[in-house]
């Protein structure tokens, strides 16, 4: 299966590195003096949000039956057949808001200035030269990982073992961010 | 196998898909009474402003249908539906074709409401903006006229009197109810709506139903509208849309304002399914609605696509009845119903955001200015859940998924 974003929630410490990190990705210069010259200024597409005594880096979840992409009366809202990711061809995107108004998770923004839809498209440029989206390689505690769903399950079982181990406390299991359907993905 | 579809908007596209991504040796017809490909209608005001160029409103190509062996039938008129002999009629007197089917799908959409009042159909320069032609027709005008009426304020009206003040016309919208946009909004917001379009010179007539287009063969010269002559060289009507249900008489498909369906997109026919701006079928609090947005019309011909392949396997989840407009680039949006037994609210910055709760749940909510997070008040209304717990926190701005993701207990702070 092809790699996904998948959020550590406890581990997040609100530094909002992925929100820098994700302007700059989007921006022309592509680097941080550069991304805060430029007018407008460059919107991060991952927001840290407030989620009780814990904070969570919200952004896009791609589902697999995305509501924004049935929602787009203009084709814009794509998915794009190598990375599976689903983003907005700007150039056809009339800025309607549909895809904000179906979205359950808050996946898709208005960005007024542009009037385009603004959202999360797992920086096809970066993971294309094999690296990890913007935000994930930003995160100084490693609360996002991208990888398969197998190398996930891998990655639980040696988090396990190193805190069985008493390496460290990152208890990992049964908290992580999976809602990748739109069906059943928010709390009742 | 023989599928045959009645229309070629997102509905009919959508069902079209589906079947063919199932069942690669089905015949598929599909019938459309315009003869152009599939476009979309949601940007014909834009289209109309010269915002969006004509060819972005085409959204497939004849290759489309070429590559998924589709046959067309376009540019003539479904005309009646036999659902004893399982056949349907394609145009009018001798050249009338039949086409016979294993399974039907009516995705004819709707019709744009004319109301009856005189002169509005035969006079030249009044239309509708419903379909290509119609957008086609008004821009073709736009170089001779200096005033337009629009006549009706829901959405369609705004964005179509949008689109001709930026075409630099003199636009008056006349409007039977007290409020613009009575079918979205309450009065608090209609004014705020109200408002900006004087701002931007727009001449807003309330409590003013059109009765009378006035001119003759050369074309329109005034709308009488609540007593009062308005002279204009351009009417656009935007009355409202009902679903089309001229081509149905004694097919035995049972209809009330659309045709009744039920969550599989099944009619009252056996094998003859309905989904989009014509039908009438489940919302998601179980109500037989007639909703006709752009998602209920893909969403449901994929599923009656599905089940016209393999019966009963896709099922709806209800309609959705959301409703956003922009006026002059600010958004305005709403769902769901504004009285609840009561309302959230937040306002600043020339934005004004109001949640309706009942139970202890979202039931409705309407935003002007902005239109960030609403899906996610959308999602929490279509699940049902309970947001008594973190109510006085739903309308700060830092609000979001985040917080209704399922969390981890604290953890335990071990020393180092
Ligand atoms: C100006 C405008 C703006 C809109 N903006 C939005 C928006 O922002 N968001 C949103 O969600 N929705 C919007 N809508 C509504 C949206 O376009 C419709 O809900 C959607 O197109 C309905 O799809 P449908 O397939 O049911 O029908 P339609 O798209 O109406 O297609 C009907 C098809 O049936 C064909 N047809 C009709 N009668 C016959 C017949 N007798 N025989 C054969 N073929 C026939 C037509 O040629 C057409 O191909 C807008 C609509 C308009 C007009
Ligand atoms: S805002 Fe853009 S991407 Fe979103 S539904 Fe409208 S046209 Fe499509």
């Amino acid at each position: 299966m092809e790699k996904a974003i998948f959020t550590f929630i406890e581990k997040c410490v609100a530094c909002k590195g992925c929100e820098i990190a994700c302007a700059v990705e989007h921006s022309q210069a592509k680097s941080l003096f550069g991304a805060i010259a430029e007018s407008p200024r460059p919107r991060p597409r991952v927001r840290v949000e407030n989620a009780g005594a814990y904070s969570y880096p919200a952004r896009c979840l791609h589902c697999e039956d995305a509501a924004c992409i049935a929602a787009c009366p203009m084709g814009a809202m794509t998915r794009n057949a190598v990375t599976n990711a689903v983003y907005v061809d700007e150039s056809k995107c009339i800025g309607c808001w549909m895809c904000v108004m179906v979205c359950p998770f808050g996946g898709v923004s208005a960005d007024p200035v542009a009037k385009k839809a603004h959202k999360c498209d797992r920086c096809p440029d970066r993971t294309a030269r094999g690296e990890d989206p913007a935000c994930v390689a930003a995160c100084p505690t490693r609360a996002m990982i991208y990888a398969t769903p197998e190398e996930l399950a891998a990655h639980r079982r040696q988090a396990t073992a190193m805190s069985a181990a008493g390496m460290a406390a990152a208890r990992i299991a049964g908290n992580v961010d999976l809602w990748r359907s739109q069906k059943g993905g928010m709390r009742k | 196998m023989k599928i045959v579809i009645i229309g070629n908007g997102p509905a009919a596209v959508a069902a079209a898909e589906a079947a063919r991504e199932l069942d690669g040796d089905c015949g598929i017809t599909m019938i459309s009474k315009e003869a152009v490909p599939f476009y979309s209608p949601c940007p014909l005001a834009e289209y109309v402003e010269a915002s969006v160029p004509r060819a972005h409103l085409f959204l497939r190509d004849g290759r489309f249908y070429r590559d998924r062996d589709i046959t067309t039938l376009f540019g003539r008129p479904a005309t009646a539906i036999d659902t004893e002999a399982r056949q349907v009629t394609v145009g009018g007197g001798a050249g009338a074709t039949l086409v016979a089917y294993d399974r039907l799908f009516i995705a004819a959409g709707a019709r744009a409401v004319m109301p009856p009042i005189p002169g509005l159909a035969d006079t030249p320069g009044v239309f509708a903006l419903k379909t290509l032609a119609d957008a086609d027709g008004i821009v073709a005008r736009l170089a001779a006229a200096r005033r337009a009426v629009v006549i009706g304020s829901g959405f369609i009206g705004l964005e179509a009197a949008q689109a001709l003040v930026r075409r630099g016309l003199a636009v008056t919208v006349v409007e039977a109810l007290g409020q613009v946009l009575p079918q979205m909004l309450d009065a608090e917001m209609a004014a705020l709506v109200e408002t900006r379009l004087r701002d931007h010179g727009v001449a807003v007539r309330l409590n003013s139903p059109a009765q009378a287009v006035l001119g003759g063969q050369a074309g329109v010269a005034a709308v009488r509208a609540g007593g009062r002559e308005i002279s204009c060289d351009l009417v656009v009507c935007a009355a409202g849309v009902r679903p089309d249900l001229s081509l149905l008489a004694g097919s035995g498909i049972a209809t009330a304002t659309g045709i009744l369906a039920n969550e599989f997109m099944e009619t009252s026919q056996p094998d003859v399914y309905a989904a989009g701006d014509i039908v009438e079928a489940l919302d998601r609090q179980g109500k037989h609605r007639v909703l006709p947005i752009w998602p209920n019309a893909v969403n449901g011909g994929r599923i009656a696509g599905g089940n016209m392949v393999a019966a009963r396997t896709r099922s709806y989840r209800g309609l959705d009845g959301i409703n956003v407009v922009r006026i002059f680039d600010l958004p305005v949006v709403s769902f769901g119903s504004s009285t609840g037994e009561r309302s959230l609210r937040y306002a600043g910055n020339g934005i004004l955001k109001k949640l309706s709760l009942a139970g202890g749940k979202v039931v409705g909510a309407q935003f002007f200015g902005d239109v960030n997070a609403t899906g996610l008040y959308h999602g929490l209304m279509n699940k049902g859940v309970d947001v008594g717990s973190f109510e006085s926190e739903l309308l700060s701005p830092g609000f979001g998924y985040g917080r209704l993701v399922p969390r981890p207990p604290l953890p335990i702070r071990r020393a180092a």
